[in-house]
């Protein structure tokens, strides 16, 4: 990696947390504003605990996007092979979009109980949608010169799928993906704003409650901080598959 | 022998096509000239069986389609792209399918080019692999829509030239679509021009070239036989 690409953004952090940490001096509140070195004292006091919570939500989030992946491309592939199809079922899929999550929330839990299996579906609920609407316009967008290539040498509706129009969707799916990996978390986190900690002990967001209750305002920003690697953990992942899948042919991946 | 008999296509309000009747002798290369959206394009279509029509056309069991934009896959190699439909088709062993392959890229001259993706090869080499892929089957008819419309003026007459080649070679029947005069000259023994929308045959006319080489082109009767054709397209403009 080349020195002048890592540089701008290290610099820019560096002047942030001096920023950061002269504003926090200044105002000298530190339940409200506590200095950056603070905040890292938070990580080595409480690492067990972080590591602890990192890994239940982790778990929840990573269920909800894998539910949200497998069921996000079916649909998106049972939508493609019909017009009738898309018609009946899109627009359920818009309003699983603009659905307000948080507030269906109490309703998930009297359907699934207090427990991790709430949080791992409303993460799925909040990450769905820009699969599905991604992988459709994908599994869409073939080159009608293609499709006739396609026809004129009999393939099945079989064969045209998976030889045609599922690898040609693939960008767009990895883009509905990238977009995914964040809600995932956000969905986790959320979710156990509304369920709490339940059988398996709290999370992140458990813990950023209790840690806001007693003023911990250091460690809260600590959590905040580890549930957004975690976010971008998944996207860096998705990206890197994507570029496995995607370095030889598409645009985006070619160097 | 191809033969399209009493073939009339409407696109909802849109005369496309109107009565067209055209044999085709085995062997044979045909160009069907005319002016943008005289149906040309549609007619390759109906005959390649993609569009239904009133009408009827007779061909043999083997054809093959070149497109404009070379149609490739880009997710898949050369060989691969070129393996295509044979896979499509079922019905090829692996050995058959990479015996055709090598021989069809050496036809081509995309030989050594086989693990390139279709992003790493210029216009014209697509091109070149668009044909290889049609070749690979053996088709007894080849229909080309405008297949070299997106290359630049020396590519396209090196690949007219190999275009020439390969029928002679292999002996398919071809129908060709194009805008250029000179190119439906050059490589066809006869060329039919079409009318404006509702398109129908007004001419057809025979090339009586033997050669076709690039002395051809500097040929006085070459340019006659252009400027004569061009002439009867340019009278509707």
């Amino acid at each position: 990696m080349e020195i002048n690409k890592v540089l701008p953004p290290i610099l820019v952090l560096i002047v942030f947390l001096f920023t950061w940490s002269l504003g926090a001096s200044l105002y000298n509140m530190p339940f409200l504003l506590p200095n950056p070195l603070e905040v890292a004292r938070a990580f080595v006091t409480d690492f067990d605990m972080i590591v602890g919570g990192l890994w239940i939500t982790f778990q929840e989030a990573l269920y909800g996007y894998l539910l949200a992946i497998s069921i996000g491309i079916s649909s998106a592939a049972v939508m493609s092979q019909s017009k009738i199809l898309e018609r009946s079922f899109y627009p359920y899929a818009i309003l699983l979009q603009t659905l307000p999550a948080v507030a269906v929330a109490p309703l998930i839990v009297l359907w699934f109980g207090f427990d991790m299996q709430s949080v791992v579906v409303i993460s799925l609920i909040i990450s769905l949608f820009p699969i599905i609407n991604n992988t459709l316009l994908g599994l869409k967008s073939t080159s009608i010169n293609l499709v006739e290539l396609f026809q004129m040498h009999n393939s099945s509706r079989i064969v045209n799928f998976f030889k045609l129009r599922l690898p040609a969707a693939i960008p767009h799916t990895i883009a509905g993906l990238r977009i995914s990996a964040g809600l995932s978390v956000i969905g986790a986190i959320v979710g156990e704003f509304i369920i709490g900690s339940g059988s398996m002990g709290g999370g992140l967001g458990v813990m950023v409650i209790y840690a806001q209750a007693d003023l911990e305002t250091a460690l809260v920003i600590a959590l905040i901080l580890t549930a957004t690697f975690l976010g971008f953990a998944f996207f860096m992942t998705v990206t890197a598959l994507g570029h496995q899948l995607l370095k030889h042919w598409h645009e985006s991946e070619i160097a | 022998m191809i033969s399209v008999s009493e073939v009339t296509k409407n696109f909802d309000e849109v005369h496309a096509l109107k009565e067209v009747n055209l044999d085709i002798a085995t062997g044979e290369f045909v160009t069907i000239v005319g002016p943008s959206g005289c149906g040309k394009s549609t007619l390759l279509r109906i005959i390649a069986g993609l569009i239904s029509t009133q009408g009827s056309v007779e061909k043999p069991d083997k054809g093959a389609f070149v497109f404009q934009d070379a149609a490739l896959l880009p997710w898949r190699t050369v060989q691969k792209n070129a393996e295509l439909l044979m896979e499509l088709e079922d019905g090829f062993s692996k050995e058959e399918r990479v015996s055709r392959v090598s021989s069809a890229l050496q036809q081509v001259g995309l030989s050594g080019f086989e693990k390139s993706y279709p992003h790493q090869l210029s216009g014209g080499m697509k091109m070149r692999l668009s044909l290889a892929r049609a070749l690979v089957l053996r088709p007894d008819y080849l229909l080309l829509d405008e297949p070299l419309s997106a290359v630049d003026e020396l590519t396209r007459e090196l690949l007219q030239e190999e275009i020439h080649a390969l029928w002679k070679e292999e002996k398919f029947t071809a129908i060709l679509v194009t805008h250029n005069v000179a190119e439906a000259v050059f490589l066809s023994n006869r060329v039919v021009v079409m009318s404006p929308r509702p398109g129908e045959i007004v001419h057809v006319v025979d090339v009586p070239f033997k050669k076709r080489d690039q002395l051809l082109r500097s040929k006085a009767q070459f340019s006659k036989l252009v400027n004569d054709i061009s002439g009867k397209l340019r009278s509707w403009k």
